[in-house]
């Protein structure tokens, strides 16, 4: 299986706290791998450090089996094809939902300053197939209902589901979604996980930051679960599941056990 | 609930057919147009000769706020140092007017290609700072720009440059000191097509760039938008609209001197784009003619003229903090 994304030896330090702490990890191409840990495990800064926030202090980060992201700049690796969500919902509040979309395919536009001034063909062609591109991701996502919405006012469950079409407007092969599910009720996290299932079917890499452990059992075809920056377990979700150190990470070590 | 006109005038104007815009537009046009006539009416402005006030300060502050519109509204850079731009205009005017044999209308577009390019010199190494930060450097800009002026002993010093001569007649319009009919109608016409430009501008790829900058700078950046190209655009397009401004000023006034581009006009250019609504360009237009025209029409109080200028800016911002036509997105803005 192709490996998608692999980070080798990845050390984060802010000053003199260590975030993450040698961290290997890969996702394979097609999957989907959950990404668990308790508060303060250094899942966001995983998502951080990918996306050109921060740069490693250690190791490397290698994309599509050549590409390193280490040293470059944020747009360049959502060129290269990785696309994020944010754990707090961070829309262009006064666009609208299709707006919030279109602006993301800026990234694959190619028409210029001068065809936009004089709508020139190319410049007019492109902006339709974005435009249309846009509509047929908010469709995608089932949020095609309320595309001339400004993004701030749309239900909180819309704005989540908003997030991830802006993520997906940016066409990426890779998509690493921060707790997507954040705030839902049960049957809303039903539904989400029948959504990332077919975002993965459609032909998307998804890597999930994720809390609810019904909602990754059910979904991911793999899970990576840090601890205090490092990695402590790396399996399919059945036998992580039942792995002491995980347990032990989530619920601590029983007082007589010490 | 506050009643805001800018969404009701959107709605209006959404709402009526074809050729009823068409028809306010045009009327809109031809009234700007026909301004100078109006001299006999209580537009008129005592003491100031009316014409001369149509050109500057009220059509150049209107052209030059549409411009840094771009820079402060659209994309949420703050600029404190924008006259410069406008003073790299006027003097690349007043030295090449002076100096070769070009004329106004050949000036021009080097004046404004100058001013593009100090935006992008000065752009590139400040626009990676943020907020506060560009704030200061683009206000040391603009001190920098003045002072440097007042010391280039080539240039006038302080004494500045005279005898730049008009432009010369097009068509039938003759630009003189007497006849300041011309001047506005070159104004206005830079206007007509700064605002065609921003209108084009905004719609399409290089405004919903803008838009999600100033919105959030970081998600942009992480969206894939390139930030610092987009950056310099907006701060490129609104440095040659000052530049041109600039030409025209220089052109006008026929000198220049290094104290005519003092911070205070780089605040007030700043203070109609804040008056008038940031990045809404009715607003600006509304603002800028409402700033510069007031203290020239309230000019026979003299002392008291800019007590009662600085206490209309108070009440504004107090009932109105965002202005007089604020920003507001209409939601249907996309549906075709």
């Amino acid at each position: 299986m192709k490996k998608i994304l692999e980070l080798k030896g990845v050390t984060m330090q802010f000053g003199g706290v260590t975030a993450l702490d040698d961290v290997n990890l890969h996702v394979n191409e097609g999957e989907i791998l959950a990404l668990i840990g308790p508060n303060g495990a250094g899942k966001t800064t995983v998502f951080n450090v990918v996306t050109g926030v921060y740069k490693v202090t250690k190791g490397d980060i290698v994309f599509n089996g050549e590409i390193s992201v280490v040293g470059k700049k944020r747009w360049q690796i959502t060129e290269a094809g990785i696309a994020r969500t944010f754990q707090n919902v961070r829309l262009f509040g006064e666009m609208t939902a299709l707006e919030n979309v279109i602006t993301a395919g800026d990234v694959r536009s190619k028409s210029g300053f001068v065809g936009s001034l004089f709508g020139l063909p190319r410049s007019r062609r492109e902006e339709k197939a974005n435009k249309e591109k846009a509509m047929e991701l908010l469709k995608f996502m089932g949020i095609d209902h309320v595309a001339h919405k400004l993004g701030r006012n749309l239900p909180y469950g819309d704005q989540r589901r908003l997030e991830i079409a802006r993520a997906l407007g940016t066409q990426p092969k890779l998509l690493l979604l921060d707790e997507p599910a954040a705030g839902f009720n049960p049957s809303e996290k039903v539904a989400l996980a029948e959504t990332i299932k077919k975002i993965r079917d459609a032909g998307y890499t998804i890597l999930l930051i994720e809390h609810d452990m019904s909602l990754i059992m059910g979904i991911s075809d793999r899970v990576v679960v840090l601890d205090f920056g490092s990695k402590i377990a790396d399996d399919s979700p059945k036998v992580v599941q039942n792995d002491p150190r995980v347990i032990e990470a989530y619920l601590g070590v029983p007082a007589d056990a010490s | 609930m506050t009643f805001n006109l800018r969404d009701k005038g959107a709605e209006l104007w959404e709402k009526s057919p074809k050729p009823a815009r068409v028809a306010i537009a045009s009327s809109a046009m031809i009234f700007a147009i026909c301004l100078p006539f109006l001299g006999g009416t209580f537009l008129n402005t005592p003491i100031s000769s009316y014409e001369a006030v149509l050109v500057y300060p009220v059509g150049l502050f209107v052209l030059m706020a549409l411009g840094l519109n771009i820079v402060v509204g659209k994309s949420g850079l703050l600029d404190l140092g924008y006259v410069a731009f406008f003073a790299i205009g006027a003097y690349t005017m007043a030295i090449l007017g002076t100096t070769t044999s070009l004329n106004f209308w050949q000036i021009l577009p080097i004046g404004i290609g100058l001013a593009m390019l100090s935006g992008v010199i000065l752009g590139l190494p400040t626009l990676r700072l943020r907020g506060d930060y560009l704030a200061i450097v683009t206000l040391g800009f603009g001190e920098i720009v003045r002072i440097v002026a007042l010391n280039t002993m080539s240039i006038g010093g302080p004494n500045g440059i005279a005898n730049i001569p008009t432009p010369p007649k097009f068509l039938s319009l003759e630009y003189t000191l007497q006849n300041q009919k011309a001047y506005y109608w070159t104004v206005l016409f830079l206007i007509f097509m700064v605002i065609w430009m921003i209108r084009r501008l905004s719609s399409r790829r290089p405004g919903r760039a803008w838009e999600s900058i100033r919105q959030d700078e970081d998600v942009a950046d992480l969206m894939g938008v390139r930030i610092l190209k987009y950056k310099i655009w907006a701060f490129a397009i609104g440095a040659a609209i000052a530049g041109a401004g600039g030409v025209v000023f220089a052109s006008k006034s026929m000198f220049v001197a290094p104290e005519m581009f003092t911070l205070n006009t780089s605040i007030l250019i700043l203070a109609c784009v804040v008056f008038g609504g940031m990045g809404n360009i009715w607003g600006v237009i509304t603002g800028a003619a409402i700033l510069a025209y007031l203290p020239e029409r309230i000019r026979f109080i003299s002392d008291a003229r800019l007590l009662i200028f600085g206490l209309v800016l108070v009440i504004m911002m107090n009932v109105r903090a965002d202005g007089i036509l604020p920003r507001k997105k209409r939601e249907k803005s996309l549906q075709s």
